[in-house]
């Protein structure tokens, strides 16, 4: 088991500057996830871990080893690593014992030894009843277990995964988080997930790093992040946030384009805010500060997802499922807000939305 | 690409860059000296006077005492050389002598006081050869034709008159020494004194090359000797000056190599020597040498003949009836094999791509085997059932018909009879480029025609027509150049019809020594631009061209029914392969059985198979059998370790200048086999430092210039079909790289790189058109034998010679299909 180290590494392609100065150290045992959009650099950054790539400048530790960094450069095969790729990378020529044995063969483990240890790892990932088989008899789900335990089975320091789910279909995508996060939690490894999608990142991370534009915009428990973003972009890419123009001043944020409506606010900021606020964060109340009219609502069983027009401005409101036959359409509705945050308008909203791909 | 990073943003200068760039001026510095001292040696080796051609004579004078005339003309040279060192000069000379007498007379010694005429003038005439003219085959009919009593009186005289210019010539010489002078006086009448012994030309010929062969080896050799003998030097110099081109050609290599890696260098802002850039470096070395080198020199001879521009070889070329027809028909069988080529293969790549034609399969194999029979082969059976006289199918036509005897009525000795049989070997590569694009075209494109109200007729001509032209177009390109640049069939079938194309234009100035060369250069440079600026146009159309049928890959489009038609469409696809495919094979088969190749194989006393046992007893007929499954398997071997080497490059790095050699390699596939050859022949018999004139190393450096693409497609495209991924995963894994390629990307290409190494083979094993220029009397192979026996020897054994080459592809075939778990066949 092993910390990394990472030491201000940067890494440019061409004139493309892909990673800024990342300066973070991951804990041994610690299960890290790098989020972002495509072309972040969070893959980069993994294979610049993994050692498929030198970063531009910068140094990267094992522990206290240094692994690249100066003149020193430890290659892939070296850095005693397991990974997981997005297209599995199964060796189709190879059936599964064999794929699983390869680390073990390479690092010429005695027969018996390779046998255990890979029937024991099978044992883990659910493949027993497989061993023969080749990879193409497989369905996508088994492949991706074969490749988890071909990266498992030589007791690595550290386990690099790459956007491994993407290819799988929700409900398997859905149980295969859990088994990865039990694998984790039995070895005990250091892992490195890597991926685009928020909440495979929330249900499996330790701790989430949110890097957008080759810069880590965030760390923390997904909690942290998801209720308390440092940005606009933070917020927008954890979960749904509509974002509102105000201006705060004298203990409220007024809404020019919601007719001048106001809510109350005791917060720091002053002068022209960004407003952000997730839809399940809004709901329905008698004495709510927001007086809007109901256009549209979809009755989609456990919610009722509704758009109400607030002045110019469309605000959508997921509200309980069990609402939706007290509501009518084209009826003044008034609303409430349980929680939003609050981020100082420097003009830079849309921009950074616009990144999201 | 990472590296190049790290330059750009740390500017502060690496020790590193420093060395590399003290280390590429240093091997800059070395090339500059060696290319000094090289021209140095040589500048002393030609201001003594001793040239290369007074080394000629020096060498058989000294060997052969001749005559009094020959040691007189030598006499200034000879006296060059001091009293002291005169004898070991003759000594060396006359072992020198010895050797070529060995070589041509099976290892005998050289006799000592033999009457030696007739030998002596024979290596006389070689050496003059060079430069000779040449009697033409009227004339030489004249010669042949004096009568047998007289003809030794004939040879006397004109022995007399290269000994004495003042002599009478006797009648038939005179008209043939008109105008000559000097030693082209004498090479001629030594020409006539052989023809009227009965020698051929061909046997002239092998004494000629076997002879250049050696002097040109031993010529260095014989100079450095020399400079020993006049002062005492040490062995470095001794070295550079017996090789002096050798040593100056290294030299520029080096030069440019350094420049290369230099410019590599700093495009990339890595100053250091990659592995990779000397694999690169090494590939480009051999194709800038071996190929771009003499089609650039080609290219100059046929503009500068005489060293200063001028448009007067081609002008003369140009301007002769012969060539002008060679060019007319070249250009008329070329683009009628074009059109009847493609007319035939698109509906039947529609037939067998996209009906539910009976047998598809079937005739799918049938006609792409077609692409692996070697040209000649065809010709021939062609030529047995359409021969004017005793064609079969003339004689079934007649019989028909009731026709008179007169010849006919169907002549291949003439153009069209060329155009068919070109089409019939040729029509296979149009029919494979577009029955692939036809099975790779998304099949919902048509769906949407049909649902759009259009019936699949009208789907084929409106919808599929057009989204195959450019497939169409790269396909019928592909077959104007084959059959433009083809040599087989036109040397089969053209020669004895006096229908001449371009590539054999240029076979016969070939033969026609140095005058001819010229000629055959200016006539290459056109067919070669022409090939390669279609062949440029055909790739811009179609991106990527495919030789071979990689199996499974492709979606599966929508099958036409053709309902009632389905019966009367596949006999008709079923007469055209008998006709294309099963005559031509059946006829070589049982003419190889026949005693007297007019009359039927079933004829009374007509069936032997002498021709077999003849042929195959022959211990000639098995050492040609022999050259060529070496030399084609070096070729395979060499071409797929250069074919796995680039795909690697292309596929797997983006290291800076890998696609030089693949644009190179590209070039000489696209090259005339003939040119090819005849550059070959002009730059690498010494005057460019590398002497392989004649030898084995210059067939195979031609097979690879020509066929090593076919080999390199196909690695390529199967590496590209492996996701980077897997290799990763056996890195990360703990693998080296070495372990990597040989346990996980070794065995998922592996079929491919057997099926490569095949396309390579086959071409190589059965090489024609090449071979005909380059061979020597020890390198011929069996291609060349089974063209030797069907022009002089016995046709019916010829065709037993082409069966057998037949079965050998065959089984070739069948071997390469169980290797690669039937994934590939040809």
């Amino acid at each position: 088991m092993a910390s990394i180290k990472i030491n201000h590494i940067s890494k440019a392609f061409g004139d493309s500057v892909v990673l800024k100065e990342i300066n973070e150290t991951f804990q041994d045992g610690e299960f890290v996830t790098l989020l972002g959009p495509s072309g972040c650099g969070k893959s980069t950054m993994l294979r610049i871990i993994a050692g498929f790539e030198k970063p531009t400048t910068g140094e990267l530790y094992f522990d206290d080893r240094l692994v690249t960094g100066g003149k020193t450069f430890v290659p892939p095969e070296k850095r005693n690593i397991g990974m997981v790729f997005q297209s599995y990378a199964v060796w189709p020529h190879m059936n599964v014992f064999d794929n699983v044995a390869y680390p073990l063969t390479i690092k010429k483990v005695s027969k018996d030894d390779i046998k255990k240890r890979v029937e024991q790892v099978l044992d883990i990932t659910h493949l027993t009843q497989y061993t023969d088989r080749f990879p193409n008899q497989l369905s996508g789900g088994q492949q991706q277990r074969i490749a988890l335990a071909r990266a498992l089975v030589a007791q690595p320091d550290l386990l690099l995964l790459d956007e491994p789910l993407s290819n799988l279909d929700a409900k398997l995508r859905e149980s295969m988080r859990f088994e990865i996060k039990e694998l984790q939690k039995k070895t005990g490894i250091t892992v490195v997930y890597v991926t685009h999608d928020q909440t495979e990142a929330m249900a499996m991370s330790d701790r989430i790093f949110l890097i957008n534009r080759g810069v880590i915009q965030q760390s923390g428990s997904p909690e942290e992040i998801y209720k308390r973003p440092v940005n606009q972009f933070v917020a927008d890419f954890l979960g749904k946030v509509d974002f509102f123009k105000g201006v705060a001043e004298n203990g409220k944020i007024t809404f020019p384009q919601m007719g001048g409506q106001s809510i109350a606010y005791d917060g720091p900021l002053t002068g022209k805010v960004d407003v952000a606020v997730r839809p399940d964060n809004i709901y329905f109340s008698f004495d709510g500060p927001l007086l809007g009219k109901l256009e549209t609502q979809y009755y989609l069983g456990d919610v009722n997802d509704c758009r109400v027009r607030v002045g110019d401005t469309l605000l959508r409101v997921i509200a309980p499922g069990y609402e939706y036959g007290s509501l009518s359409l084209q009826q003044d509705v008034r609303l409430a807000i349980r929680e939003f945050m609050v981020f100082e308008d420097d003009g830079s909203l849309d921009e950074m939305l616009q990144i999201r791909t | 690409m990472n590296k190049e990073v790290e330059r750009k943003t740390n500017p502060q200068r690496d020790p590193q860059q420093t060395i590399t760039k003290i280390g590429l001026a240093v091997v800059f510095l070395i090339g500059a000296a060696l290319i000094y001292m090289g021209i140095r040696a040589q500048k002393e080796f030609s201001s003594s006077g001793f040239s290369s051609e007074s080394a000629y004579q020096a060498i058989y004078t000294l060997g052969h005492d001749v005559s009094d005339a020959w040691k007189k003309s030598l006499q200034p040279e000879l006296n060059k050389f001091s009293e002291a060192d005169r004898p070991s000069l003759d000594q060396a000379v006359k072992d020198l002598a010895a050797e070529v007498w060995k070589s041509q007379n099976k290892d005998a010694e050289l006799p000592e006081e033999a009457d030696k005429s007739e030998e002596v003038f024979k290596l006389l005439y070689s050496a003059y050869l060079v430069n000779g003219p040449k009697v033409n085959a009227g004339n030489r009919k004249t010669i042949i034709a004096i009568p047998k009593d007289n003809v030794s009186d004939f040879r006397q005289q004109l022995l007399a008159c290269v000994i004495d210019e003042n002599a009478s010539l006797p009648a038939e010489a005179e008209k043939l020494t008109d105008g000559l002078s000097g030693s082209e006086r004498q090479a001629m009448l030594m020409q006539i004194f052989f023809i009227s012994c009965g020698s051929t030309e061909a046997g002239i010929t092998e004494n000629v090359n076997t002879f250049k062969k050696t002097v040109r080896g031993k010529e260095s050799q014989l100079t450095a000797f020399r400079m020993i003998a006049n002062n005492d030097i040490s062995w470095l110099w001794q070295l550079v000056i017996s090789n002096s081109k050798t040593v100056i050609l290294l030299g520029i290599i080096l030069m440019l190599d350094t420049i290369l890696l230099a410019l590599l260098m700093n495009a990339e802002h890595l100053w250091e020597l990659d592995f990779k850039w000397i694999l690169i470096l090494l590939i480009i070395d051999f194709l800038l040498f071996f190929q771009m080198m003499p089609v650039i020199y080609m290219i100059i001879r046929a503009l500068f003949p005489d060293g200063s521009f001028s448009t007067e070889v081609l002008q003369r070329l140009y301007t002769y009836p012969m060539n002008l027809t060679a060019l007319r028909n070249t250009f008329l069988a070329a683009t009628a094999t074009m059109i009847l080529g493609t007319v035939i293969a698109f509906p039947l790549a529609w037939l067998v791509g996209r009906t539910n034609l009976y047998g598809k399969k079937f005739f799918r194999a049938l006609f792409v085997v077609t692409y692996m029979v070697p040209p000649y082969v065809g010709a021939m059976a062609w030529l047995r059932l359409m021969n004017p006289n005793v064609g079969t199918i003339n004689q079934v036509l007649r019989a028909v018909f009731h026709l008179s005897d007169a010849p006919g009525p169907l002549n291949v000795y003439t153009l069209p009879g060329m155009i068919w049989v070109l089409t019939s070997f040729y029509y296979p590569y149009a029919f494979i480029t577009i029955s692939r694009a036809m099975e790779k075209m998304d099949p919902s494109l048509e769906d949407a025609s049909r649902v759009s109200g259009a019936s699949p007729l009208t789907t084929v001509a409106r919808i599929t027509l057009p989204m195959m032209t450019p497939s169409l177009i790269a396909g019928a390109l592909l077959v104007f150049v084959s059959a433009a640049s083809c040599y087989g069939i036109p040397s089969i079938i053209g020669k004895p019809g006096n229908v001449s194309t371009v590539t054999t234009r240029i076979v016969e100035y070939v033969s026609l020594g140095q005058q001819g060369m010229n000629d055959a250069t200016a006539l290459s440079v056109v067919l070669m631009i022409v090939a390669l600026v279609i062949l440029f146009i055909s790739d811009v159309i179609l991106a990527k061209r495919q030789y071979i049928t990689v199996s499974g890959k492709s979606v599966n489009p929508a099958i036409v029914d053709l309902r009632s038609w389905r019966i009367p469409a596949t006999l008709i696809v079923s007469l055209f392969a008998v006709i294309m495919v099963l005559i031509p094979f059946i006829t070589i088969l049982t003419t190889s059985f026949k005693v007297d190749v007019g009359k039927s194989v079933t004829a009374a006393k007509n069936f032997t198979t002498a021709n077999w046992t003849t042929v195959f007893a022959r211990t000639e007929t098995l050492g040609c059998l022999k050259n060529s499954l070496i030399y084609a398997s070096i070729t395979a071997t060499v071409g797929l370790v250069v074919a796995c080497v680039m795909s690697y490059l292309l596929q797997r790095t983006t290291v800076r200048g890998r696609n030089i050699p693949n644009f190179l390699i590209t070039l000489g596939s696209g090259t005339p086999s003939v040119v090819i050859a005849l550059g070959l022949i002009m730059t690498m018999r010494g005057n460019f430092g590398v002497n392989i004139y004649g030898t084995a190393y210059i067939m195979i450096i031609a097979y690879l210039i020509k066929y090593m693409m076919m080999g390199m497609r196909t690695v390529v495209s199967a590496m590209s079909q492996i996701h980077v991924s897997l290799e990763e995963s056996s890195q990360i894994s703990g693998a080296s790289w070495l372990t990597t390629m040989f346990r996980v990307t070794g065995p998922l290409i592996f079929s491919s790189i057997a099926a490569g190494w095949f396309l390579i083979f086959i071409p190589s094993f059965y090489e024609l058109s090449m071979t005909t220029l380059l061979y020597s009397s020890t390198t011929k192979t069996i291609g060349f034998q089974l063209y030797e026996y069907w022009t002089f020897t016995s046709q019916p054994m010829s065709c037993a010679m082409a069966f057998g080459i037949l079965l050998i592809v065959i089984l070739l075939n069948f071997i390469l299909n169980r290797l690669t778990n039937g994934e590939f066949s040809i």
